[in-house]
């Protein structure tokens, strides 16, 4: 449960460490890809606390849906349409749904537990 | 979570950190903030404020340098012998000329043609006629065919073909290029052209001469060969003007 909060951290401390900027007109492109990983993590929870994750679909997942964003917003750059603005879109509600589906199991479980343990105290 | 699956979520999340990280860093680009106050801005826009007139100040006096420089180069001997070497060009005819003038063109009697005979070239002795016809009425630049006519150019018949310094002139019609001082003399030029006796003598040899006023300014090439002048020489001071 921990190593994946760890590896987090030590991916925010690799990415701060070497000092990398991307230039300002692709950090469109890294931002929408940052949105769609974090989309794909937030459904990976879900999965597993719903026990149907499969580990081919999210890892597959991740890279399609970065490279999906991706191309989605060059796509839009090019057709002067601000295409990047419907993967936001799509990413963010999926976030929201996401994250309150972790939030209900959470609460769930938690709320099991107290019967429980109020059970045996009893 | 077997071990496998552990491994893979968190090289997922290594890679989301180090996006994210990435990312933190290039929006957060203005990593000192401004906390300045009033007082201490107003020094700094004083400070860049005389930046600035310390740089205007520069770029005035060097634009000075250059306008000085500029009246000096125009004051000096060269550029006077510069100015006098193109006018002498010009004069000699070394130098394309554009100007007023006029256009005569010569072609062939489009009646001839029904007697079976057409002129195919013009005679050496008629255009060097027309040449100082033209020359007596204050025509300054003559171009012949597109070929320029300076005081050294020979028009003469060699092989039966006229040539004008040695190039050949058998495409009628000709067009004859002249360009005069200014308009007024243009117009005078054309209308002395009108009556004068060339034209006559050119339709002997089966040849009209058509006259035309240019609306637009005229231009003539440029002589594009060497001059070679052999029996030239320097007046001398003392000796002007004898012979």
């Amino acid at each position: 449960m921990w190593l994946p909060v760890l590896g987090l951290i030590i991916g925010v401390i690799l990415g701060l460490m070497t000092d990398i900027k991307v230039p300002d007109e692709y950090s469109n492109y890294l931002s929408i890809a940052v949105l769609a990983a974090l989309d794909t993590l937030f459904g990976g929870v879900r999965a597993q606390l719903q026990n149907i994750y499969d580990e081919k679909v999210f890892v597959s997942g991740f890279f399609f849906n970065i490279l999906l964003a991706a191309s989605l917003a060059f796509l839009g750059v090019h057709l002067g349409v601000d295409l990047y603005l419907a993967a936001v879109f799509a990413f963010g509600v999926r976030l929201f749904q996401n994250i309150a589906v972790i939030r209900r199991i959470l609460i769930a479980k938690w709320s099991q537990n107290r019967e429980k343990t109020e059970k045996n105290d009893i | 979570m077997d071990s496998k699956k552990k491994f893979s979520f968190t090289f997922i999340t290594v890679v989301i950190g180090f996006m994210i990280a990435i990312q933190f860093q290039t929006v957060k680009e203005p990593a000192v903030r401004d906390t300045r106050d009033t007082w201490q801005l107003r020094a700094d826009i004083l400070k860049e404020k005389e930046l600035q007139l310390k740089l205007l100040r520069e770029i005035s006096s060097n634009e000075e340098k250059i306008a000085q420089y500029e009246t000096k180069r125009k004051q000096s001997k060269e550029q006077v012998l510069r100015e006098t070497l193109e006018e002498l060009k010009r004069e000699a005819g070394l130098s394309e000329v554009t100007g007023p003038g006029i256009i005569i063109s010569i072609e062939p009697v489009h009646e001839e043609l029904l007697l079976g005979k057409q002129a195919d070239s013009v005679s050496p002795d008629l255009l060097k006629r027309l040449v100082n016809e033209l020359n007596m009425y204050d025509a300054q630049h003559i171009s012949i065919g597109g070929r320029r006519i300076i005081n050294t150019t020979v028009i003469r018949d060699i092989n039966r073909e006229t040539m004008i310094d040695g190039f050949a002139l058998n495409h009628l019609p000709i067009e004859v290029k002249v360009i005069t001082e200014n308009a007024q003399s243009a117009e005078k030029l054309f209308n002395r052209m009108q009556v004068s006796n060339s034209a006559e003598e050119f339709f002997i040899d089966n040849l009209r001469v058509k006259v035309e006023k240019s609306a637009e300014p005229i231009t003539i090439p440029a002589y594009d060969e060497a001059l070679r002048i052999r029996y030239m020489e320097p007046v001398k001071p003392d000796e002007g003007g004898k012979s």
